[in-house]
């Protein structure tokens, strides 16, 4: 089984995010592997582990993505490509789903394995659009993966009454969800053979596409500006005899807040 | 006129709020409306569908539509998108929304956007504003293609109050299984349970509640208001609480007219998922939580002791 597990290098969340002038001010900012993309990691390593799987990931973005290689490397997949053009600065889920295809095509994969989104843009929509791209089954939010035989896995996704388990034909794409795996820490060993380890870096034409073809000249949509969110403001917070204060606190629910 | 096109959501048989909220928004910036049913034995939800405001309603009824399955689904939406010719095409927020939207927008060429807030024209053009950046800051995104898909975010719509549609049924047909993604089963953890997508109340434990025993305390709060019961990531993992109760962002987003949050601390992810709430109350024993941060009551003390004293002091308040 051959997996392609997809890779992004998106902003730190955990750290502060401040917006001036319509854009995000990148002064302070840190960049990291997108958090779902290290439970995409985990699941293919595993499977590489479990069931002798070939694993292979792909980064896209202009820049270096180097560290987020090796820390996959690290964690256990075997090959890398990273796709650094300048022309994806603006692109979208849909002009990333296109080059996606193309390596895809390439590869002649079994299995996709993306996180279920990116933590900068929140969309999660590449994963889903690249197997409509595709042709080929697709299943988001999976939460466990089981291979049945050579041509058929079975997955469970979070769905909106429960638990959707769904037998997939090969070759197909999921989008993974964080409650998956706990992904795991590179040990040293691992570190230092990921140091060894090539990256194949392309850019559009390698590929074999350009800018216009993957739609990266028109992108379907474009961010205009940031906005700082309306923050929401601490209230109210008693401390001292907890029975007093939570009769203060219900009473002022009922009464300030009128929720009851 | 714009032509707006609205999934109605259904749960279990029961046509969910979002379905007139989202008709409503549509309404309120001028547009047509249309609202397309996915379902098996839901032709008696047509009333419903009229009464949350659609003008058209393009209902796919069929046996084999009773499980949930996404390439079928998203043939009903892009067949009934044609035959309206369609603007835009609203999901409401919910795992079904997220994973067909991409869907369609791939099949009509048309742009999409997730977790949208508002939506609005410039001249021709379509905007919509949306949170990014585990809700950080805040996008405004211009849509370059006519037509738009979008999933809203819970809570970003109100329902206008005395809306009502009229009566234009059209029958789609049966859309072909996906029989390279069969799904199995759903196991179904939620019957009986209060929605936590459509409670006024919802109450959510974390790590303060250490075990069982403290989230079965919790529990008898949630079931005294008639609360929907949510969990923080903590407790999911723990074993304490299932899945599909994880408030935040990688869960349910939630927005009810109050939250209480309960030995939650606040991490961004959970708070993500809450803060749309209109009122929000925390008790967290630690004064320095950040949860208190975005909450508009806090107490700060032990919960074991003071959910005993929240439950008698709300049932006294409410006799």
């Amino acid at each position: 089984m051959k997996i392609l597990t997809t890779l992004k290098k998106v902003v730190d969340v955990e750290l502060n995010i401040k917006v001036k002038n319509g854009a995000i001010v990148e002064e302070g900012l840190q960049y990291v592997m997108n958090a779902w993309d290290e439970n995409a990691v985990e699941a293919s390593v595993q499977l590489k582990e479990n069931k002798g799987a070939e694993t292979t990931l792909i980064s896209i973005g202009g820049g270096d993505n180097t560290d987020i290689i090796r820390k996959a490397y690290a964690m256990g997949i075997e090959n890398g490509i990273h796709i650094d053009d300048p022309a994806l600065t603006k692109a979208d889920s849909f002009v990333y789903a296109r080059i996606l295809q193309k390596v895809y095509e390439k590869g002649k994969y079994d299995l996709v394995i993306t996180g279920k989104q990116a933590q900068d843009t929140d969309n999660g929509q590449t994963g889903i659009i690249l197997a409509q791209y595709l042709g080929l089954p697709c299943v988001s939010n999976v939460i466990s993966i089981e291979v049945m035989d050579e041509q058929h896995i079975k997955v469970s996704r979070l769905g909106d009454v429960g638990t959707e388990i769904v037998e997939l034909e090969l070759p197909a794409v999921v989008t993974v969800s964080d409650s998956i795996n706990q992904p795991r820490l590179p040990v040293l060993r691992g570190i230092m053979m990921a140091k060894k380890k090539t990256i194949k870096v392309m850019d559009l034409a390698t590929l074999g596409t350009s800018k216009d073809e993957v739609g990266g000249a028109a992108p379907k949509s474009e961010i205009v500006e940031f906005i700082a969110p309306e923050a929401r403001k601490g209230g109210q917070k008693f401390e001292g005899d907890v029975a007093e204060i939570t009769a203060r606190v219900v009473d002022l629910l009922a009464n300030e807040a009128k929720v009851f | 006129m714009a032509k707006v096109l609205v999934i109605a959501e259904i749960k279990q048989g029961v046509l969910k709020g979002s379905t007139a909220q989202l008709l409503s928004k549509a309404k309120a910036i001028g547009a047509e409306t249309a609202v397309v049913a996915i379902g098996s034995n839901i032709e008696l939800l047509i009333p419903n569908l009229v009464n949350a405001g659609s003008d058209t309603q393009y209902i796919a009824d069929d046996p084999g539509l009773e499980l949930f399955s996404a390439g079928p689904y998203s043939s009903c939406v892009v067949d009934a998108a044609k035959q309206f010719g369609a603007d835009m095409i609203w999901f409401g927020f919910s795992e079904s929304g997220k994973t067909v939207a991409p869907r369609v927008a791939a099949q009509l060429s048309a742009a999409c956007a997730t977790d949208i807030t508002d939506v609005m024209f410039k001249g021709d053009q379509i905007e919509v504003i949306r949170p990014a950046i585990a809700n950080k800051v805040m996008q405004r995104v211009k849509v370059n293609t006519k037509q738009l898909v979008a999933v809203v975010r819970a809570g970003a719509f109100d329902a206008t109050e005395g809306i009502s549609g009229t009566k234009n049924v059209v029958k789609l047909s049966s859309p072909a299984p996906d029989l390279k993604a069969v799904i199995r089963q759903i196991i179904s953890e939620a019957s009986g349970d209060i929605d936590l997508a459509d409670a006024n109340i919802v109450i959510s434990v974390g790590r303060g509640a250490k075990d069982q025993a403290g989230v079965d305390l919790v529990k008898e709060l949630a079931n005294d208001l008639e609360a929907g019961f949510g969990s923080s990531r903590a407790m999911v993992d723990g074993g304490f609480m299932p899945h599909y109760k994880q408030v935040g962002q990688t869960g349910k987003i939630v927005a009810p007219t109050l939250y209480i949050a309960i030995g939650i601390s606040g991490a961004i992810q959970h708070v993500a998922g809450m803060k749309g709430s209109k009122v929000i109350l925390a008790v967290n024993k630690d004064p320095e939580a950040p949860i208190f941060n975005v909450s508009d009551y806090g107490i700060v003390g032990d919960l074991f002791e003071v959910v005993p004293i929240l439950r008698a002091e709300i049932k006294k308040i409410r006799s």
